[in-house]
């Protein structure tokens, strides 16, 4: 069975001032449909390059990220931003949310495929994270757990494959964190969907089946 | 149609972003829209003004007018025809009785030399599609009593004597008298003419013997010594007072074409029947003279002794359009010929050219058939206006552009400013939407679509306020003056050293009827085309901010979305 995610090699350098700061060195990585991944490093430790490299967002200095087979550092920003839409769902540290629109609005922000019944689905999904009842309201009136969901409602409007997730608990006190956790959890065994979580943190463990260790742009796997 | 979902929240939920940006679009679009239009409504009024002639139909003017300050360079005949053209009559003895009432108008060219009416044949179809003649003459009205200018010389009755000699004696002459009686006696017995040569001759002989001793101590002479009386007489003094006005004759068989024009009568008629006139609305203003009254002409009888005297009787006001060739009074042009006894005189030609492209090149050809004439066209004109209209309307047409440009300039900048640092201020937002799969031709559409909305908020609102702007200008009501110089001017000839204090009247007086002073309200019109670039001022504003701030947008990353705040 071939991975879902494959990196190769995958390295990201920056340059900052005159010296080049290797944030994700030489990684090598496969992550199978299904998987709860999580990864933990401190911080800069370059795992949210990692995560950016991972979801698309950037593309990596050299070294190869494959998704599905595909070689996803030869396409062009248009293509990048199709796959990110149809195959990936990003949950933020920081939520994320259009501060202007309603719960429902900012869920129906990431309709891919547009047409009739995107309120209902957009209602659906946020009924899924428990939310229905606040959908027609403002991030700014919302709680931090309830911003989280309303994020996490968007990130699965297009029923991604991946979900990639930053810190998602980062902003949240414990309980409510769990309970984003939890969702995630549900997901991944319901729906095969694989999670990515990267922190700092260890709390997120016991969640995963695969942990794997961030240490100066380097990984460390690390069995469960 | 989620963009427009989008839209509508991103502008109503940052309500005072989209307001500051349409208010600022708004106030630039009103601002070119209240500076075009006030500077349309300026050239408007200015070049009523500056074309003066265009008000009366015409393109053209032809006239004799002598340049007062030219006057010491005219020919011998040229002089003569002036002075002969600007006599007043100065013998009001001729008048009637000393201490009689009089009034008496007399009529002048001016500067403004007449000439033959016939000289309008000269005027072929293809220059000239239509003309009408006029005649304006500066009028010195006196009034007051007949002075009597008495000066008595008396001369004789001094008396001479000669000292050292005693006159005679009542014997002396007694027997001086006989001594003559009996000499022509002798005379007359010898048959000789006393009278005679001879017999004067005789008779002195038989006095010169009876004269006493005394005198006869040879010839006394006496020499009374030469002298010269001088006297000055100076002017005597009545109650004599002097007026000027101007009055103009009328070709009345044009009414499209002429000093004045039917549709500038402001109230009452034009002529309509013999001793009519018409004044002029200043006149009628300065003198509380008004429709239904009437103004009496006393002229000096050809004969050259009374005067007569006709009464005319206002039927309109008008407010002349001319204003290079106003007058006070307005009659029509036979009237006035009559009056001033210039028949068949007039002094200006007005013309309308039968090519009106080629008016310049018509003009030089009237110069040409009407030798020593002047020919005037609007452009001569032009540069007799000056005042508060020509000012402002130079002011206007130097810094429009510039100051169209600067607050264009400035309202785009700032306009951009603000949207730029608000999109700025969107750049995780927008990271998100490019991370959650948005492309960048959707996220360009969503900035330029917000600021385009914006810019037609700022258009509406623009052109409200400009129409605003526009109707207060025209409530303030805000009046601009042009003076006008007058082509012709009165001067005074012909008067002998001794009236002096009548020149000096009459200058003090002659001065107000000189150039005409026009007062134009700035009339500012609500025109869609200007309206329309005001709106289309906002609209570019936004799309240029529109522009840079979906250019910054699309550049930004994806990965901005994961940037910690």
């Amino acid at each position: 069975m071939t991975a879902l995610i494959e990196l190769k090699d995958l390295t990201k350098l920056y340059k900052q001032g005159g010296s080049t700061i290797r944030a994700v060195d030489g990684v090598n990585l496969s992550v199978q449909k299904g998987d709860f991944l999580v990864i933990i490093g401190p911080s800069g430790s370059g795992k949210s390059t990692l995560l950016q490299l991972l979801g698309c967002l950037d593309k990596p200095t050299s070294g190869e990220i494959k998704i599905d087979d595909k070689e996803v550092n030869k396409l062009n920003d248009g293509k990048l931003a199709e796959l990110r839409q149809h195959k990936l769902g990003f949950i933020f540290q920081s939520f994320n949310l259009i501060p202007t629109l309603t719960a429902r609005q900012n869920v129906e922000a990431a309709i891919a495929k547009r047409g009739k019944g995107d309120k209902n689905k957009a209602l659906e999904v946020l009924e899924k994270v428990g939310l229905a009842q606040r959908a027609n309201h403002l991030p700014s009136l919302l709680s931090g757990g309830e911003q989280q969901r309303v994020a996490t409602a968007r990130a699965l409007i297009n029923d991604p494959e991946i979900i990639l997730a930053d810190e998602p608990t980062g902003n949240l006190d414990s309980r409510t964190g769990r309970e984003i956790l939890d969702i995630l959890k549900g997901l991944n065994r319901e729906k095969k969907q694989t999670v990515i979580i990267v922190t700092h943190s260890d709390y997120a463990r016991e969640f995963a089946n695969k942990v794997v260790e961030m240490k100066d742009g380097k990984l460390h796997s690390e069995k469960k | 149609m989620f963009y427009l979902t989008y839209l509508k929240a991103e502008l109503l939920r940052r309500w005072g972003k989209t307001t500051i940006i349409a208010l600022g679009l708004a106030i630039a679009s009103a601002i070119i829209i209240t500076i075009i239009s006030a500077s349309q409504g300026l050239s408007a009024s200015q070049d009523k003004v500056l074309n003066p002639l265009q008000n009366v139909g015409t393109d053209i003017l032809v006239s004799r007018s002598v340049e007062t300050e030219k006057m010491s360079e005219l020919d011998e005949a040229t002089r003569t025809e002036l002075a002969s053209e600007n006599r007043v009559t100065t013998d009001l003895s001729k008048l009637g009785k000393a201490g009689e009432s009089f009034s008496l108008d007399t009529f002048m060219s001016g500067t403004m030399l007449t000439f033959a009416s016939s000289e309008t044949k000269k005027l072929t179809a293809d220059l000239a599609k239509e003309y009408a003649a006029g005649l304006i003459l500066n009028v010195t009205h006196q009034e007051g009593k007949i002075p009597e200018i008495t000066a008595e010389f008396q001369t004789g009755g001094e008396r001479f004597e000669i000292p050292g000699v005693t006159p005679l004696t009542d014997a002396e002459r007694a027997a001086l008298d006989a001594a003559r009686q009996k000499a022509i006696a002798d005379l007359q017995a010898k048959g000789i003419d006393p009278q005679s040569e001879e017999g004067r001759r005789a008779v002195r002989d038989a006095e010169q013997a009876a004269m006493p001793e005394r005198f006869k101590g040879g010839p006394s002479s006496f020499t009374a010594p030469s002298r010269t009386y001088r006297q000055t007489l100076d002017m005597p003094q009545t109650d004599i007072k002097t007026e000027s006005y101007t009055i103009a004759g009328v070709d009345t068989s044009k009414t499209d074409i002429g000093l004045i024009l039917p549709s500038q009568i402001t109230e009452g008629t034009y002529f309509k029947a013999a001793d009519q006139t018409v004044i002029n609305l200043s006149y009628a203003q300065k003198n509380n003279l008004k429709v239904g009254d009437s103004i009496t002409i006393n002229v000096q009888n050809a004969s050259g002794s009374g005067t007569s005297s006709k009464k005319l009787s206002i039927v309109g006001i008008v407010d002349p359009k001319l204003y290079t060739n106003t007058a006070d009074i307005y009659v029509p042009l036979a009237d006035l010929q009559t009056m001033a006894s210039k028949a068949d005189r007039i002094n200006i030609i007005l013309i309308k050219a039968t090519d009106a492209k080629a008016v310049d090149a018509t003009s030089e050809k009237i110069a040409g058939l009407f030798t020593g004439a002047q020919v005037t066209n609007s452009k001569d004109t032009a540069s007799k206006v000056t005042g508060s209209l020509v000012s402002a309307a130079s002011l206007m047409n130097r810094f429009i552009g510039l100051v169209s440009i600067i607050i264009i300039l400035a309202a785009f900048i700032i306009v951009s400013l603000i949207t730029v640092f608000s999109v700025n201020k969107r750049t995780q937002e927008i990271g998100t939407l490019k991370a959650i799969g948005w492309k960048n031709p959707s996220i360009i559409r969503q900035i330029f679509l917000e600021n385009l909305v914006i810019g037609i908020f700022g258009a509406v609102l623009g052109v409200g306020l400009g129409i605003g702007a526009i109707l207060l200008l025209n409530h303030f009501n805000i009046t601009f003056s042009a003076n006008v110089a007058s082509s012709s001017s009165n001067i005074v000839q012909g008067f002998p050293g001794f009236m002096r204090g009548f020149r000096e009247a009459q200058s003090a007086t002659s001065s107000a009827s000189i150039g005409t002073t026009a007062n134009l309200k700035l009339n500012v019109a609500l025109d869609y085309l200007i309206l329309l670039i005001g709106a289309a001022v906002a609209i570019a504003g936004s799309v240029v901010a529109g522009l840079i701030a979906s250019f910054r947008a699309s550049k930004m990353k994806p990965q901005e979305a994961l940037r910690q705040l």
